[in-house]
Formats: C-alpha cells, structure tokens, sequence
C-alpha cells in the first residue's frame, strides 16, 4: 500500500487496537496475535512493533531497532512504514 | 494419524435463545439440553440425568483450562444466545442483526429484538469493548445491503461480518425460503467487494460466500480435526458445530466422560476426516486436497448421506447436480416458497 505507507508520520503512536491482544503461544513459544475470531502469526518486523504499542513513536521504534539489530536506518524505516500500514490496514493497530 | 494442536475453541455455551431465526445452524433437535438445575462440580462423573445438561459453570473452567494446556489460543462463546448465562465475562463482543431495518429484523428474527439489540451496541461501545456485527444474508435481506453496511459504519463496529446463510440446522430446514437467487448474489458480491475496498483501515469486512454458488468447495475448519474444536452445551465435542446433527452416525465424546487432550487426539470424530487418507475420488488425487480438504463433511453428509464423499458444491464432484437442482428451482420464481419455520427453544423456552 505504497499511498499509506507515506502517510505515516515519524511521530506516529501506534497502539494495538480494541479488542487486540498480543500473547505468546505457550506450544512454540512465539507471540501471536489475537484478534475477535481469529489469530495472526507474526514476523520479526510485526513482533518488533507490536510489543511497542505502549506509546513509541515510529521514529523511536525505528531507533531502536536500528541499535539492536546494527541495520540501516533508512531501509528500516521503510520496513517498519510498511508493517504498519499492513497492521492498520488490517485493523489491528490505530496510529495516534 | 497424528494430532496437530488446535488453535480454537467454539464453546456453544447453551442453545437457549430468545430469537427464532430460521436461519439458526443450530441442530433442529437441540431440545433436549436444559439449563443445569444444581451445582455439580467440575469432574469426569457422569450420570443419566446429567447427560443431556447444560455443562455448569465449575465444568467449563475445567474445560478451558484443558484446552489451553492443549494449545487452544482463543475461546469463543457462542450458542444459541451466550448471555442467556449469567456466568460470562467479555473483551471483544460480536452481536448479530437480522437487518439495518427494524419491522424486517423484527420479522426474521421472530421477535421484538431489534431495538434491544440497538441499546446492547451502545452499552457496548460505551464500556470500550470491541464490537463485531454480524449480519446473516439471505434472501429475504440480501437486497438491502447497501443499507446494512451503512448501518454497521453508524454503529461504529471495528469488524462485520456479512455472511451468506450456510445451510446447516434450521437453515437447511428453510433452504427454499433463504437461498437468494443468481441475481441477488451477483449484486452482492459487488457491494460487498466496494465496501471493503472503501472502508479498509476503518472497519474489517468480511464477507462469507454463498457456496452453492460457487464451483470449489469452502475450506472447512482448515481441515477436520486440524485447528478447531467445539464443545456443545452438553459437553459433546464436536470437530465442527454442525456436526452432530448432520452426520447421524458419528459418535461424539462427553467432557463429563474423557479428557479433552484424549477426545482431540484419539477419539474416533476427531480421526475419522483427519488429514487425506479418508478421502475418495475425485479428491484423494486433486491437486487441491490441502486446500479446501474436500470441502465440508457435514454438506455432503446432507445433500448426498454420506459425510466421506467429495463436497457436492465442487464442480468435480459426482453429486454436484444435487446442487444444481436446488439452484434451478431457486431461480425459477414458481418454486420460490417464501414460508420458513422459526426455530423453536429447548424446553420449549418462548
């Protein structure tokens, strides 16, 4: 969704949205997410953001992913735009 | 074969209802399980008189506590209608319309439920619990559409779920009176299509197909035994909810009599259609047999008795002209009979 993705500002807030949980999955370990009537298996990017949802901005998210993985800001930046359109999209994160 | 874990439980809590939708997928003999009359503890025991009850709330803890040891993620309470218990608590809601207008809904559901059901959303939205609507279309509301979905966009719900009438329970009873025509689902599926483009990020919309129109049968369950299970009101343990009633000769475990891991891993419902090797022809070679898994068990058990054979919904199915007369007679408006019988209540609740 290249049109949302550049909507998404760096001070962007995202939050799990109503009725959304995140939890690990005790048979493999994983966090999943939950959702009314369905769940979601995550990649590293996805995970990454959503055990952020507690008030990081984008632009913190992607700090902090850039010092605990040693990647590339940019392209980081662009990976994480686009989870987050993807989450949003889908209803499983609201962006404030 | 062996037992993947599951992922879900349906907990049908009670098949008590104050509606009379004739669209229900509940069994059409469900009379028979009461409310439970007395505490009676949450373990194996199981005596005649209990066996047709309700499960107490001490035998759901038990059951859901099995279940998460099992691997189960997500449990959702269903019925019949879930508040009929007073033993329940919620974090996301879904709430079924019978229509965005009132004396229509009032009709189907046959009973004055509609403004109620208005009151419930706004209870629900204002104590900041997640609210899911789900309409059943069929062909008495499936041309009002346009108008449902803009009623869902005012109620302010995060996910609808527009799902055709699947034919199961009441709803196969009242077939002739609720499968919309060509016509009706053609338009359908393309209001259903704008809307989702047009609300995407806002509210998630799913739309469940009308598979007698379709020519590939729906991937049920994600194959039987594989990810869901199902515990009735009186504790039976179905891989699917309408199991029970469409396939007579299956005999279904009790959690007043075995524990869930065994009833999920060994019990003969569960293996019966677990993975292919169940499968005749055309499916036991198609291409397709982890995709759709040969299409739902309970369908072809009703439209052709035998739960083992190929979905008749499937173009390659032998039986498919089963479907095929059901869809000519739908669409020929001398025999449309508008008539439908309203479910009726275990013991004989009104």
């Amino acid at each position: 969704m290249p049109m949302q993705t550049r909507t998404i500002s760096d001070a962007a807030r995202p939050r799990l949205a109503k009725g959304v949980r995140l939890q690990t999955d005790s048979t493999t370990g994983k966090n999943v997410l939950l959702f009314p009537e369905g769940i979601v298996e995550l990649n590293e990017t996805a995970e990454e953001i959503l055990v952020r949802c507690d008030g990081h901005t984008l632009s913190e998210i992607v700090r902090e992913l850039a010092e605990e993985y040693d990647a590339d800001v940019a392209a980081l930046a662009a990976d994480v735009r686009e989870t987050m359109a993807d989450l949003q999209q889908r209803n499983l994160i609201e962006l404030t | 074969m062996t037992a993947p874990r599951p992922y879900a439980l349906l907990a049908e809590i009670t098949y008590r209802c104050p509606l009379h939708c004739p669209y229900c997928s509940n069994p059409v003999s469900a009379s028979l399980c009461e409310a439970p009359r007395r505490p009676q503890g949450g373990g194996y025991s199981q005596t005649h008189a209990q066996a047709k009850r309700e499960l107490t709330t001490d035998e759901w803890r038990r059951v859901i506590r099995e279940a998460a040891v099992l691997g189960v993620l997500q449990i959702g309470f269903s019925g019949g209608e879930p508040l009929v218990r007073r033993d329940l608590a919620d974090d996301s809601i879904q709430l079924s319309f019978q229509s965005d207008n009132a004396d229509l809904a009032d009709e189907i559901a046959g009973a004055g439920a509609h403004q109620r059901k208005l009151n419930a959303a706004a209870k629900i939205r204002a104590a900041g619990i997640a609210l899911s609507l789900n309409f059943v279309i069929h062909r008495r509301n499936i041309d009002r559409l346009p108008q449902i979905i803009e009623f869902a966009e005012t109620l302010g719900a995060e996910r609808v779920e527009l799902a055709n009438v699947q034919f199961y329970g009441w709803a196969f009873l009242n077939r002739a009176a609720l499968l919309p025509t060509w016509e009706q689902v053609n338009s359908a599926r393309e209001i259903a299509t704008a809307a989702k483009a047009r609300l995407a990020g806002k509210i998630d919309i799913f739309y469940v197909l009308p598979d007698y129109y379709e020519t590939r049968p729906k991937p049920c369950l994600n194959g039987w035994g594989q990810r869901y299970l199902t515990v009735n009101p009186s504790g039976d343990v179905l891989p699917c909810p309408t199991a029970s009633s469409a396939i007579p000769d299956l005999r279904f475990e009790n959690v007043r009599g075995r524990a869930l891991d065994w009833i999920w891993r060994e019990s003969e419902s569960f293996n019966r259609f677990r993975g292919t090797e169940w499968m005749p022809e055309p499916c036991r070679s198609c291409p397709q047999r982890e995709i759709d898994f040969g299409g739902c068990r309970c369908q072809a058990a009703l439209l052709t008795g035998n739960a083992a054979n190929t979905d008749p919904v499937c173009e390659f199915s032998p039986n498919r002209s089963v479907v095929d007369e059901v869809l000519r007679d739908t669409n020929s408006s001398s025999s449309y009979r508008p008539d439908w019988t309203y479910r009726i209540n275990p013991n004989g609740i009104r």
